[in-house]
């Protein structure tokens, strides 16, 4: 920056810029301006299409090993309230973004987002052409890269990112899981949510949780219905959660590389069957793996807050929250079964098929029996959840806790106390009735309900 | 779900004549929904009063009606035409009412229309605030506190409850009509008896004050298998007081964390569901505590609206199509996003820019109005910018308002020093810029923010644009490097503006900034913030050091300049011209480009041209966009003022103009100059001279003799003109002239007294002419053309008149060097023809004469720019005889205004216009009467009051027996009445409004009156006539202010009295297709 251009930005709001480089391992470079910690940070570089919800991404801990561009461009409007953060440690190890506002306002904000990246130790650079780095990474697929405010030098940064480990190559779940179990119940959900959101139901049900980076939405979410939660490592062994006699099991959202999680996914196999059991995510692609299904890398994954998911069992569309770079691949859980797939018998690896034709196939898995595909992602035709139709069993791709996102598919939460219940009716609810199930508008219905 | 087969004609309503409150965005909606509707294989039948919009084109419906949108001329059609269902959430409140009005009395049982896209209940619970009320208490979701007053004593015993202030709101009224804040109970009484007035109801909700909370709009879309998205989130940058429609408004919601915006997201949603709408569109409001989050909905509008229309183009998702679609059976997961053409439309857009919207007033044009923005809308017009940043959408937003401003401030405007405090603080049109002028001065974001109730977040991106502004100020622009270009660009400063900050030009900066690499790139609105690719070309200009996304196709590329915010003067009449320009070009082989910045337009939406970029009309923004795209040249005659403005400016940067040269247009423009052309050609004009103080108009007025029209010489819609009848009138006139621009000299033109006043259209390709028509003026001369009723062909000129009207503007446009338009204002006295002007380019009556004549002449202009020969257009022959009359009037804005006065003259001051059609003149006139006021007046409404002045008296008695003859019985101030006793005409005497009562202003108030006929004198705004007039306007009693139109008004309700007025489509009547 030039002295003129230096003198121009003195009196705003921002301040003086520090030159840092975005750098990708193709050798694409990105300057820009530090808005958060200073250092290097690497990790696969993804994108987010949320408007709002910075917050919830950059503390999700799905996102270890990633740093993390959002699209929309000015970035830290509100500030950050710190019970709005998904985890108290965050994982993502930088942020991308084309504007960092430094003086944010909202009446819940605690600190700027460039003062929490900073206290975060997340590095992020600012005055990025985000939306051309959007378009890249779509065009060519993620990779990993770096930031950096220490090495401006491109060619040095090509060479550590190609001597940094890849996102497929590090467990991250054993990173980011708690170290010890823990209790979470209607007693510890965040008291700055309650003008927004009801108070939670009364204590029905005991859930043990695994947690593989598990955002404390879902907690929040499990408690509001009536869960009082048992959060155990990534790994505890099946016997021991058995042992506890939960209602239920759930499993969590994480970072990486699925394949890489086998201390959860061959428990999940036993779990499965003796307990009702629902996964999100990471949860999701676990109780896929317990079935002996394949699962794909996406080219740029999904990441954000507007992917419509058809409900084949009541073929109503959810607008989702999402954040996944890998998906099942519904075809490998097994054989199509006609007779319950509208008499077909021949795969299809695009899944809108089966929202055109208004089906929820089922397909025989020679583990666990029948498996009815339950969600499709009408974006691009990917498998989004399934329900284990002879096992108490089901999971979705996306986010019903949202957090950040639309909260359409909360009537999930709702779903599992069901299961929990025993009916099997569980998961027909409608997304209308559940809608404002939750919430709290205000003084007026709660002088309604006192 | 697929679409519905069992319906197979539709009939849709459109919002008739562009008023405040509800403009051409619903011709943008309306226009979408028939092309979607007809490409669908529907049959759709159209009922539009409003010529100016491309939904009333003949090709948009299969029967297109340009008749008064009332229960009974649409039950007419109805029983014409018997659609199988009407859909009417795309006309605005007009035409969800007459919905409703024909749901509620039977007609659309009687021959059975089913309504779709929303069912009256629906419609009932939006709308009825007591009936949406309790929806919301079912919902557990909070209103403002409040109830209903049906007198001032329940208003009053209601605010015994709530406190002071509250906000009053009438039922059913159009964009919050009649409504207010009042603070005591004098402004209480006040609204309330307004409003009870106003309101059919008789109804006045009376509300906790929720001022200066912050307000948001969600847009939402459902369909009827229960899917529901919301398509944009807006927060408004002006606090909760001031309309949404008057306020500057900011897209996406910027200050609300992600659980406050969900939880409004998932109100919404089911506020649609309880209301019950089934399919389609609808716009929830909310108010937010800033303080501690309390959340309460202001409103729901169960139909699409201005907003709508802002968040289509903010998103790119087209709601009215998808309403349209969604209202015959399509559900949202079976249509394509336009845009992608790949993914589903039933998702939320995902935007990677800021959009902003900025209103435009007239106060200027309403004199005495109070010019405090208010929960009633006042804007005529609006820009919406998109930038990568607020900051950048901001600056482009306030340099396209075609107000003299360059941006935020950073351009030397002069601030109004006794007032400034109080200007940086109330909600006027200026504020914007008193607050960034404050932040320069010194005041802290803090404390303007305190003053304003505006967010801090809004008004700490403002400090910062004026820090780097003022960081500039005084260097010269040598000392800008490459990175102080970077930096001024990314906060919104134009290259204007930093002219002025280094003391250089905008053409030196240009060349500079260009010099040292740094110039703007173009990205792509596409619903997803490119997550998928996107083929529509869809662009906005930002300053990023990054990748630009355009790309020059293969056919030879044309570009078309838009019209701006529509304000008074410049309306939807241009934007028509510049889309049928778009139209015609691309059918010609061309790619088109438009260029425009007002949201509500056809013209912006993005499939009206190959490409489009929304971007300001300026010199510095359609530079960049030609040095993007290199056109083969620049359409600038179509649009109005506003690109033929920049006509100059582009031509000498080298830009090739598409037809009239500029010369041509500065040729038509100097009065010198033009006055040597008409000499030369053996023209008369009313002689004239030129003044620039009192003494030496005195000296022009001894030559030429009162009475004058006198006028600044650079106008627009007639801005600042008035006609004088003696000295003591001129030295007024002339004190406030140099008072407003002193270094502008004035005109004095002789004013022909009761001549009649014509408009003349022509085509000229350089060789040939072409006469669209000639239009003849109801009102005498001195009224604003554009305010004037005009009827073609005329009714009472001889073809020997008509013949030399031919003859002047064929001379002229070939001696002018036309090449496109021409349009000629003449004016006939004692059988002589006085050239008043010429326009070498599209005027306002291009559209109303267009529709009239079959003849669609801004295609033809367009066709002939690109080179071809008005012979190769095979067009009929301009001398034939057309068999039907048509007629246009001017709408006008006046209930908006409590305060100004209302009467007619040389400044323009309607907002829009209605057309009528029919097999004789007085029958046509009835028709646009009624499609503004709806119903004729009827002797059982009461009395004709007549009041005219001395001038007149001579001609009002032929006048007073027709009305007697139509069972009226007349009423007369003293002087009038002695005229009409002394003709033999009984009439009762009523007292001056300045009398004691009773008086005719109280005749008024009772509801006695049925029509007033009071012509004023002289330029006098505060005498008895004023109160009068405005007594009228605030009781909706229909005021005439010339003769003409009196005499007109008898004749049509005569024809009237006679049976039934037949209805005529647009396609039974001759029509040419280009």
């Amino acid at each position: 920056m030039s002295q003129l251009a230096n003198e121009m930005l003195a009196h705003t709001s921002k301040p003086a810029p520090v030159p840092a480089l975005l750098v990708l391992a193709d050798g694409t470079v990105w300057p820009g301006a530090s808005c958060g910690a200073e250092g290097e940070a690497f990790g696969e570089v993804c994108f987010n299409t949320s408007l709002v919800g910075y917050v919830e991404v950059i503390t999700d801990p799905s996102y270890a090993g990633q740093i993390v561009t959002m699209t929309y461009p000015q970035i830290g409007n509100y500030g950050v309230c710190l019970e709005d953060a998904q985890r108290n440690r965050t994982a993502a190890t930088g942020m991308v973004v084309h504007d960092m506002c430094y003086t944010p306002s909202n009446w819940r904000s605690g600190e700027s987002l460039p003062a929490f990246l900073v206290r975060n130790n997340i590095v992020g650079i600012e005055g990025v052409d985000t939306r051309a780095l959007v378009r890249h990474i779509r065009e060519v697929g993620a990779q990993q890269g770096v930031i950096s405010t220490l090495d401006l030098d491109p060619k040095s940064l090509v060479a550590k990112i190609e001597a940094a480990p890849s996102l497929s190559d590090v467990n991250y779940v054993e990173r980011v899981s708690c170290e010890a179990p823990y209790e979470y119940d209607a007693s510890t959900v965040p008291a700055s949510h309650a003008f927004a959101l009801a108070a939670p139901a009364p204590e029905r049900y005991h859930v043990v949780a695994y947690d593989c980076g598990m955002k404390d939405g879902i907690l929040e979410n499990l408690a509001r219905v009536g869960c009082r939660v048992t959060v155990v490592p990534w790994d505890t062994p099946a016997e021991k959660v058995l042992a506890a006699h939960p209602d239920g099991v759930f499993l969590s959202n994480g970072p990486g590389d699925p394949d890489r999680v086998e201390g959860t996914y061959t428990q999940v196999e036993k779990l499965l069957g003796k307990v009702p059991v629902f996964g999100i995510c990471l949860g999701h692609q676990m109780i896929s793996k317990a079935c002996g299904a394949q699962i794909e890398k996406l080219k740029f994954g999904h990441r954000g807050g507007n992917q419509p998911v058809m409900n084949l069992r009541t073929h109503r569309v959810e607008i989702t929250s999402q954040n996944h770079g890998f998906g099942l691949l519904f075809d490998s859980l097994g054989p199509l079964v006609p007779e319950l797939s509208g008499g077909a018998s021949a795969p299809h690896a695009d899944l809108r098929y089966w929202v055109e034709k208004g089906i929820a196939p089922v397909v025989h898995n020679d583990r666990f029996g029948r498996i009815q595909l339950t969600h499709v992602n009408l974006n691009d035709g990917t498998a989004e959840g399934i329900a284990l139709l002879d096992v108490p069993a089901f999971s979705v791709q996306y986010h019903p806790e949202a957090q950040a996102g639309p909260t359409d598919a909360h009537y999930l939460f709702t779903a599992f106390t069901r299961l929990m219940d025993g009916r099997s009716d569980y998961l027909d609810i409608d997304i209308a009735a559940d809608r404002l199930a939750g919430w709290n508008f205000g003084a007026a219905k709660e002088a309604a309900h006192a | 779900m697929p679409k519905r087969t069992d319906i197979k004609s539709i009939l849709v309503i459109g919002s008739g004549p562009i008023v405040i409150g509800q403009a051409c965005e619903f011709d943008y909606s309306g226009t979408q929904a028939c092309k979607v509707l007809k490409e669908d294989g529907y049959r759709v039948i159209l009922v539009n009063s409003n010529p100016a919009t491309i939904m009333t084109d003949p090709q948009l419906a299969d029967r297109t009606y340009v008749e008064p949108i009332t229960a009974e001329f649409v039950e007419r059609v109805i029983a014409k035409e018997r659609p199988d269902a009407l859909l009417p959430t795309l006309g605005g409140q007009t035409g969800l009412n007459t919905a409703v009005e024909l749901a509620k009395n039977g007609a659309l049982d009687k021959y059975g229309v089913e309504m779709i896209g929303c069912d009256l209940e629906a419609i009932e619970r939006g709308e009825d605030r007591k009936l949406f009320n309790e929806c919301m208490a079912d919902l557990g979701i909070e209103t403002a506190r409040s109830g209903y007053a049906y007198s001032v004593d329940d208003a009053l015993a209601l605010v015994g409850k709530i406190g002071y202030p509250v906000v009053l709101r009438p039922s059913f009224t159009l964009g919050g009509a009649g409504g207010g804040i009042a603070h005591t109970e004098d402004e209480l009484r006040l609204i309330v008896s307004q409003g009870l007035e106003l309101s059919p109801a008789g109804e006045v909700l009376v509300e906790e004050s929720i001022e200066g909370w912050k307000e948001y709009e969600m847009e939402v879309m459902r369909d009827k298998a229960g899917n529901g998205i919301i398509v944009c989130s807006i927060e408004n940058f002006d606090a909760m007081g001031v309309h949404t429609g008057d306020s500057i408004t900011v897209a996406p919601a910027q200050t609300l964390t992600d659980l406050e915006y969900q939880r409004m997201r998932v109100a919404s949603l089911a506020i649609l569901e309880k209301i019950g709408v089934e399919t389609g569109g609808s716009n929830v409001q909310f108010a937010v505590n800033p303080r501690d989050g309390r959340l309460v909905v202001i409103e729901m509008n169960p139909r699409v609206s201005r907003s709508s229309a802002l968040a289509s183009k903010a998103t790119g998702f087209p709601i009215a199509k998808a309403a349209a679609q969604l209202a015959v059976g399509y559900t949202l997961d079976e249509i394509t996003n336009d845009i992608t053409k790949a993914t589903p439309a039933c998702f939320e857009p995902s935007i990677d820019y800021c959009v902003v919207k900025v209103p435009r007033f007239a106060f200027e044009k309403f004199k005495g109005a109070d010019d405090t923005l208010s929960t009633r809308m006042k804007a005529v017009g609006e820009v919406m910018a998109i930038g990568r940043t607020f900051e950048e959408a901001l600056g482009k937003a306030l340099r396209s308002m075609e107000n003299k401003h360059e941006g935020l401030g950073a351009d030397g405007q002069p601030f109004d020093e006794d007032r400034f405090d109080d200007l940086c603080s109330r909600p006027t049109a200026e504020r914007v810029f008193y607050m960034g002028e404050a932040l320069r001065r010194g005041r802290t974001p803090e404390e303007v923010s305190a003053q304003t109730g505006i967010d801090p977040f809004f008004v700490d991106r403002m400090a910062d644009m004026v820090a780097v502004q003022e960081a500039l100020r005084g260097h010269a622009l040598a000392d800008l490097d490459a990175d102080a270009f970077w930096v001024a660009k990314r906060y919104g400063l134009s290259d204007p503006e930093i002219a002025y900050l280094t003391g250089s030009t905008e053409l030196e900066v240009r060349a500079r900034r260009k010099e040292l690499g740094v110039v703007p790139v173009f990205k792509t609105v596409d619903t997803c913030a490119a997550e998928f690719p996107s083929g529509t070309a869809y662009h906005y200009k930002t300053y990023e050091r990054g990748e630009s996304e355009i790309a020059r196709g293969s056919r030879p590329r044309i570009m078309i300049l838009g019209a701006g915010p529509n304000r008074i003067g410049q309306g939807i009449e241009f934007d028509y011209c510049c889309v049928h320009a778009s139209y015609a070009l691309h059918d010609a082989g061309y790619e088109t480009i438009m260029v425009n910045c007002n949201p509500e337009t056809v013209s912006t939406d993005y499939d009206t041209s190959d490409k489009l970029y929304f971007e300001p009309l300026t010199f510095e923004d359609v530079m960049d966009i030609v040095d993007a795209e290199d056109p083969l040249g620049v359409v600038v005659t179509l649009g109005g003022q506003t690109p033929l403005k920049l006509a100059r400016a582009l031509q000498e940067a080298g830009v090739r103009i598409m037809g009239t040269q500029p010369d041509a247009i500065d040729l038509a423009e100097d009065r010198d100059e033009f006055a040597a052309v008409l000499d030369e050609l053996g023209f008369t004009y009313p002689r004239a001279g030129m003044a620039s103080t009192y003494e030496e108009a005195c000296q022009v007025a001894s030559d030429i003799g009162f009475p004058l029209l006198v006028r600044p010489s650079y106008v627009l819609g007639g801005r600042g003109m008035a006609i004088v009848y003696d000295r003591d009138q001129l030295e007024t006139y002339m004190a406030e002239a140099t008072r407003v621009s002193p270094d502008q000299p004035i005109y004095l033109d002789r004013f022909l007294e009761s001549a009649v006043e014509c408009d003349v259209d022509a085509l000229c390709d350089g060789k040939e002419v072409y006469v669209g028509g000639v239009m003849e003026h109801i009102e005498m001369a001195g009224i604003h053309s554009g305010d004037s009723a005009c009827c073609t062909p005329p009714f009472a000129f001889s073809d020997k008149i008509v013949a030399q009207l031919h003859d002047i503007i064929s001379k002229l446009a070939l001696r002018l060097g036309v090449v496109g338009l021409i349009n000629l204002q003449a004016a006939i006295k004692d059988g002589a023809i006085y050239v008043i002007e010429a326009n070498p380019r599209a005027s306002r009556t291009v559209p109303f004469l267009s529709k009239a004549t079959g003849v669609p002449l801004a295609k033809c202009a367009a066709r002939i720019m690109a080179g071809e020969k008005i012979a190769d257009l095979n067009l009929p022959s301009d001398t034939r005889r057309i068999e039907h009359f048509s007629v246009k009037e001017a709408v006008m804005p006046f209930g908006r205004f409590p305060g100004a006065d209302t009467i007619l003259g040389p400044e323009m001051k309607s907002t829009g216009e209605v057309m009528g059609v029919a097999r004789t003149f007085p029958a046509a006139y009835a028709k646009t009467q009624m499609a503004i006021s709806y119903n004729l007046p009827k002797p059982r409404n009461g009395y004709i009051f007549i009041s005219v002045n001395d001038r007149d008296k001579r001609h009002i008695g032929s006048i007073a027996q027709d009305y007697l003859r139509l069972g009226f019985d007349l009423v007369a101030t003293e002087g009038t009445a002695r005229v009409l006793r002394a003709l033999g005409i009984p009439v009762k005497t009523v007292r001056r409004v300045s009398q004691p009562s009773p008086n005719i202003g109280d005749m008024v108030a009772n509801g006695e009156i049925a029509l007033m006929i009071n012509t004023p004198y002289g330029h006098d705004t505060r005498d008895d006539g004023y109160y009068l007039r405005l007594q009228a306007v605030r009781h909706g009693v229909t005021n005439i202010t010339t003769l003409a139109p009196a005499q007109a008004l008898a004749s049509a309700m005569e024809t009237a009295r006679m049976g039934e007025l037949p209805i005529t489509a647009l396609q039974d009547l001759p029509q040419v297709y280009l």
